[in-house]
């Protein structure tokens, strides 16, 4: 049973900071691993560890050095292989050229992976198109928002928390299952697994590597293209009032409730 | 760049796709997603909007068509096979996919649900189509390009993006940021084609759903026009029946912060911002909420936040529009009971 999980390392979004103009202040952003990917990693190393030493769980990523601490972290928390995609000519691509790139390299590096695990959506960009659309280039089933998987055999179960509920469904795999936010801890790295980390060489995954051509990747194959990236209008404090004689705070709320015709 | 297979100009009109809830009634975000399907096609000078309906053997759009006609559908296009019965992002993929080279829409429009969210990014590929997810504002440029508004960086900034150059291009819209419109054509009708589509048998299959008690009480935190949540100020699990009758006395949904979602208190469901839901209500109060950037992204979008803790200093009182210093123990159960007592209701 061959795992694949593909994460992203992201800027730290309680962290950002921007300048008079609203501009993002693109220096002393701190990166990390984006956390639903967290997940995505955590599920495939308790995969792993139920099904015992006949997995492997391989992790892919699309980005530059920056994203290579967040492989190392992988290596240390119970993977086996991790490959940094990385190659000046993907930038100005966008959700479809990323797509286009992981499945070409999940082709060529873990040809008869059974399940890869994507996180449900990077907090950055936050689209969620990358999971699926592997899955349609893979041509194999998809699921989004998972937040359990167990595996018996070539049959997947997964949990799915939606608007409607709690789904459960079972996958005939191989397939792409996207993660959200799971009900079990993240685990952190051990000395051991740090110490195999960086004996595991991470080896850098170029175009020519993956039989894409120039113009499928960036900007060239792209079919989106951004014109502005502002900070959100940001929403002041209004009125704060005592509260210490709770049933005038309560009639003044009331009366604010009325006035804003909530009520 | 991309050539697409067939030249831009050959694509028009408006698509929406349809979804419904589980009890077979049009989805709110299916009204929302025609709303805006509407002032798009009046920008435009009367663009058609075409309502396109996924269904399995024995489903018919027969309940359906006066509901859309009323919200500006002016065709229905209802896509049959079997094994449409029920969901898959394939099936979904391969329906659309037929259909849209059938007939060529410039534009598609969807709620950003999670039926949505998962079947767009594959159709994005097979179709191809241009994807731009939750958005949050639309504008028509004049060649009949979109102009998408969508937030980024977990909520803190919105890009616009366009597709200068694929078509259709495909808009999942951002629950209540546009927001249901009267039905300004009751009575209306439309014309309704069905085309039998080719869908393979699905490899995945829905074999249970629990409904959580927010959703089977029909009051979703995306849906709900108030919503009460609650934090580490509630002190405990045992506590929240105080934040649940607020939250009855309104006829809201019950949210948490991660922080009591993390230490057991409340089920995942319910956590509203970053690794949670994001909501927009007309109403979000903050019950011991400090308001790390974190939740504050999940929720500074609604139209009117207030706020009650003991500590002056919480993040959150930097967004609230009404914010009480005080004690939820005693604040909470007196706006309850005074609610109650005064027989308010939601506006």
């Amino acid at each position: 049973m061959n795992i694949v999980v593909c994460i992203k390392t992201v800027p730290d979004t309680a962290q950002l900071r921007f300048d008079s103009n609203n501009q993002l202040m693109h220096d002393n952003l701190e990166w990390v691993m984006n956390p639903f990917c967290e997940y995505a990693l955590e599920t495939a190393v308790r995969l792993k560890e139920a099904i015992g030493e006949s997995a492997t769980v391989t992790v892919l990523t699309v980005g530059d050095a920056r994203s290579k601490d967040a492989l190392k972290k992988a290596l240390a928390v119970g993977c086996d292989q991790a490959y940094l995609i990385n190659d000046d000519r993907f930038n100005g691509g966008d959700t479809v050229t990323l797509c286009h790139i992981l499945n070409a390299a999940i082709a060529k590096y873990v040809p008869d992976a059974k399940l890869v695990l994507f996180g449900q959506y990077s907090s950055d960009q936050m689209s969620g198109n990358v999971g699926p659309g592997v899955g349609q280039l893979m041509e194999i089933p998809s699921l989004t928002f998972c937040k359990e998987v167990t595996l018996s055999g070539e049959q997947a179960t997964l949990k799915r928390e939606t608007e409607k509920g709690i789904e459960t469904y079972t996958m005939t795999l191989p397939g792409v299952v996207c993660m959200m936010k799971c009900d079990y801890e993240l685990r952190m790295p051990a000395i051991k697994g740090v110490m195999k980390a960086n004996r595991t060489e991470i080896p850098e995954v170029k175009l020519d590597d993956l039989g894409l051509s120039a113009d499928q990747v960036g900007a060239g194959g792209a079919f989106v293209t951004s014109m502005s990236f502002t900070r959100k209008p940001q929403k002041t404090g209004g009125q704060k009032i005592d509260g210490s004689d709770p049933q005038a705070a309560v009639n003044q709320l009331i009366d604010y409730l009325h006035q804003q015709q909530i009520v | 760049m991309v050539t697409p297979p067939t030249p831009k100009d050959q694509f028009s009109g408006i698509w929406v796709v349809v979804e419904r809830t589980q009890t077979g009634t049009l989805a709110e975000a299916t009204f929302e997603a025609l709303t805006a399907a509407r002032q798009l096609a009046a920008e435009q000078g009367n663009t058609p909007i075409t309502a396109v309906l996924l269904l399995g053997d024995g489903d018919t759009p027969d309940p359906y068509q006066a509901d859309l006609a009323a919200h500006g559908a002016t065709a229905v296009l209802a896509l049959t096979s079997a094994n449409l019965a029920t969901y898959s992002g394939q099936g979904y993929t391969q329906a659309l996919t037929q259909a849209i080279a059938a007939k060529k829409p410039a534009l598609i429009l969807a709620g950003a649900t999670s039926t949505s969210k998962d079947y767009a990014p594959r159709l994005a590929l097979a179709a191809p189509l241009a994807l731009m997810p939750d958005a949050t504002q639309l504008t028509m440029g004049s060649s009949g390009q979109v102009e998408v508004t969508r937030p980024v960086y977990a909520e803190n900034m919105l890009t616009i993006v366009t597709a200068p150059d694929v078509r259709p291009q495909m808009v999942t819209l951002r629950a209540k940021a546009f927001r249901k419109g009267e039905a300004p054509a009751a009575g209306a009708s439309v014309t309704t084609e069905t085309m039998a589509v080719d869908v393979a048998a699905p490899t995945l299959q829905l074999v249970g759903i629990s409904a959580s008690e927010a959703a089977s009480s029909g009051k979703s935190l995306a849906d709900a026009e108030i919503v009460v949540a609650g934090g580490r100020g509630v002190k405990g699990p045992e506590n929240f029946p105080l934040v649940e009758a607020l939250a009855q006395s309104l006829g809201a949904a019950v949210g948490a912060s991660r922080a009591v979602v993390d230490a057991g208190w409340r089920p995942h469901s319910e956590q509203v911002g970053q690794t949670g839901k994001t909501v927009s209500p007309n109403l979000y109060i903050a019950l011991g909420i400090h308001g790390a950037i974190q939740h504050q992204v999940g929720m500074t979008s609604s139209r009117h936040i207030v706020a009650v803790n003991t500590n002056p200093d919480a993040p959150i009182f930097e967004i609230a529009d009404f914010g009480i210093v005080g004690d939820l123990f005693e604040i909470a159960p007196l706006l309850t009971k005074t609610i109650k007592d005064k027989n308010l209701t939601p506006a």
